[in-house]
């Protein structure tokens, strides 16, 4: 049967959009990597600190290391990052794995050379922009939701405390530190797609730029989404988040818009 | 109304002017052979007609409307350079993707059309990168020819296409043809371009250098009778005065006279001269040699 192409409204370009994102994700053997990388580092970071432990090679002294499962979340209090064990190997790494992501996800557009058949029939480059940003979160809120359940499970492993008030933070501090914590991935992944839309091809390039960029926004990360986060964290990041993104998404398609594709 | 209208396009890549000022007008329905040599600017003329790169000025205009809009774009299938696809996806997931990208409803059935169509039945569940050179040209086909798109814009198609693979391109693009699909397909396999096409443009440094129908081709590549004698020389000489015009082809060793009966030609140099031919035939000017001695000219 014969049938020609629906042109349709902004919602319908979108949504065909998405079904092209979703299922290019549920193809990707990069998504299942990645996925299982979120599940089995925690569990590894905890069972491995845990039982190996180690001293600090400058001071001598016996180095710190996870007492808590929660500590692999996060830290209490909202300071800036310190250089222990504990402040360097949580969730916070996964902002980097989400960021090489994004740019393996788009990248592979460019250099399999999809992007022909795709903007040869879609003008409007915002639809591109918007639904890969709409995709790559929903893929790190589920990168951020296994490393959770790994920490459990590493946790449990490695015999630690699962009390909640012994790291200064309370049940529901915890729920608000990781959505604040899934929502500050937006940040990440607009960064990451618009370096990903510079670099086209030259995944490298994108991949080192993003990185770069992740390492200036590192120290933030525990002030965003400390483990006692409150409402104010929450608010911050659900709303700062998607703005972000939209600032940073009118760039992308901007860029995409006025330079060449191929 | 025209399906391809250009008007003064440029684009210049830092210093390099890949397309100068090009004007072309493709008639709806035609099969339009876009010939040039290599850096020409076909490509990139193709690239900026779908949109995969942006002009430096000028005015493109699809079925009437810029190029850039929505509704017209949705309605070009394209095979540019290599065909689009995911090297460790099978052949039937990349084409889902764009069966998903164009929005259409009946998908499977429409990638098994465009998969017989190309005679790449078998081939949906190959992954992409095991497939040959052939192959991947004849799923690039089916690729642009999903969504029964109003304009295929083709570059290079037939390359590694074997016999069978150009015959079967040939007869896809004259049902599409006949069906008012309109075909811009660049290449330089002329030979093959010369059975399909309706309408030429031929490109040089970026300029049009001329735009004709096959009927104006057909008119400006006359029929030439080449013969060989036992006194070649002689013979060029005494054709000369009496027809006006007659070239040594120096590739096949013959000598070459315009506009004439070969009957009339051998008569002639035998009966007044006693100069006996020793083989004869009548053959036309081919678009590759016209296209050649066109690029000669421009040279000069």
């Amino acid at each position: 049967m014969n049938e020609n192409v629906k042109t349709g409204d902004f919602g319908k370009r979108l949504k065909t959009m998405l079904k092209v994102d979703a299922r290019r994700m549920f193809t990707m053997p990069a998504v299942y990597i990645m996925l299982a990388i979120s599940l089995v580092l925690p569990v590894l970071i905890l069972v491995m600190t845990s039982f190996i432990g180690g001293a600090d090679p400058t001071t001598g002294e016996a180095a710190a290391t996870f007492t808590s499962v929660w500590q692999a979340i996060g830290s209490a209090g909202g300071n800036a990052m310190s250089m222990d064990i504990t402040s360097m190997c949580n969730i916070n790494l996964l902002y980097f794995l989400v960021a090489i992501f994004v740019c393996l996800f788009v990248g592979d557009d460019f250099r399999s050379g999809y992007v022909k058949n795709l903007f040869t029939v879609r003008s409007k480059k915002l639809d591109y922009v918007l639904s890969k940003t709409i995709v790559l979160f929903a893929a790190s809120a589920g990168m951020f939701l296994l490393y959770f359940i790994g920490a459990m499970i590493g946790g449990g492993i490695a015999g630690l405390s699962f009390d909640v008030a012994a790291v200064g933070a309370s049940a529901g501090g915890i729920v608000a530190c990781m959505i604040s914590k899934v929502f500050f991935a937006l940040v990440f992944v607009s960064i990451a797609l618009t370096l990903a839309t510079v670099g086209k091809q030259k995944l490298w390039l994108s991949i080192l730029g993003s990185l770069a960029a992740g390492m200036l926004l590192f120290t933030m990360i525990p002030m965003m989404t400390p483990l006692n986060a409150g409402a104010l964290n929450v608010i911050l990041c659900v709303l700062g988040g998607p703005i972000f993104a939209a600032g940073l998404g009118t760039v992308s398609n901007v860029i995409l818009s006025k330079t060449s594709l191929v | 109304m025209n399906a391809i209208e250009i008007r003064n396009l440029t684009k210049t890549f830092r210093e390099k002017r890949a397309v100068d000022g090009l004007s072309m007008t493709v008639p709806q329905g035609a099969i339009y052979g876009f010939i040039g040599e290599n850096g020409s600017g076909k490509s990139t003329t193709e690239k900026l007609i779908c949109g995969l790169i942006q002009p430096s000025g000028g005015e493109i205009k699809l079925f009437g409307k810029d190029h850039r809009d929505q509704g017209v774009r949705s309605q070009i299938g394209v095979l540019i350079e290599a065909p689009g696809c995911f090297p460790n996806y099978t052949v039937w997931n990349n084409m889902k993707l764009q069966a998903a990208n164009l929005g259409l409803k009946h998908e499977d059935e429409e990638i098994r059309r465009v998969l017989h169509l190309v005679r790449m039945d078998g081939a949906a569940s190959n992954k992409f990168k095991n497939c040959s050179l052939g192959m991947k040209q004849r799923i690039g086909i089916a690729f642009a020819l999903l969504g029964n798109p109003a304009l295929l814009v083709l570059d290079e198609p037939i390359n590694g296409l074997d016999a069978d693979g150009m015959r079967i391109m040939r007869e896809i693009l004259l049902g599409l043809s006949r069906r008012g699909t309109t075909v811009l397909i660049s290449s330089h396999i002329l030979g093959e371009l010369e059975k399909i096409a309706t309408h030429y443009g031929i490109i040089r440094n970026g300029k049009m250098l001329r735009e004709m129908t096959a009927e104006e081709l057909n008119a400006n590549c006359p029929t030439y009778v080449a013969l060989k004698t036992d006194d070649m020389e002689k013979a060029q000489a005494i054709l000369q005065r009496a027809f006006g015009r007659a070239d040594m082809d120096k590739q096949t060793g013959e000598i070459r006279v315009y506009n004439v009966y070969a009957e009339d030609v051998a008569k002639y140099l035998f009966g007044n001269f006693g100069i006996a031919v020793s083989e004869i035939r009548t053959a036309k000017i081919s678009l590759e040699e016209y296209y050649i001695n066109l690029m000669q000219e421009g040279r000069k």
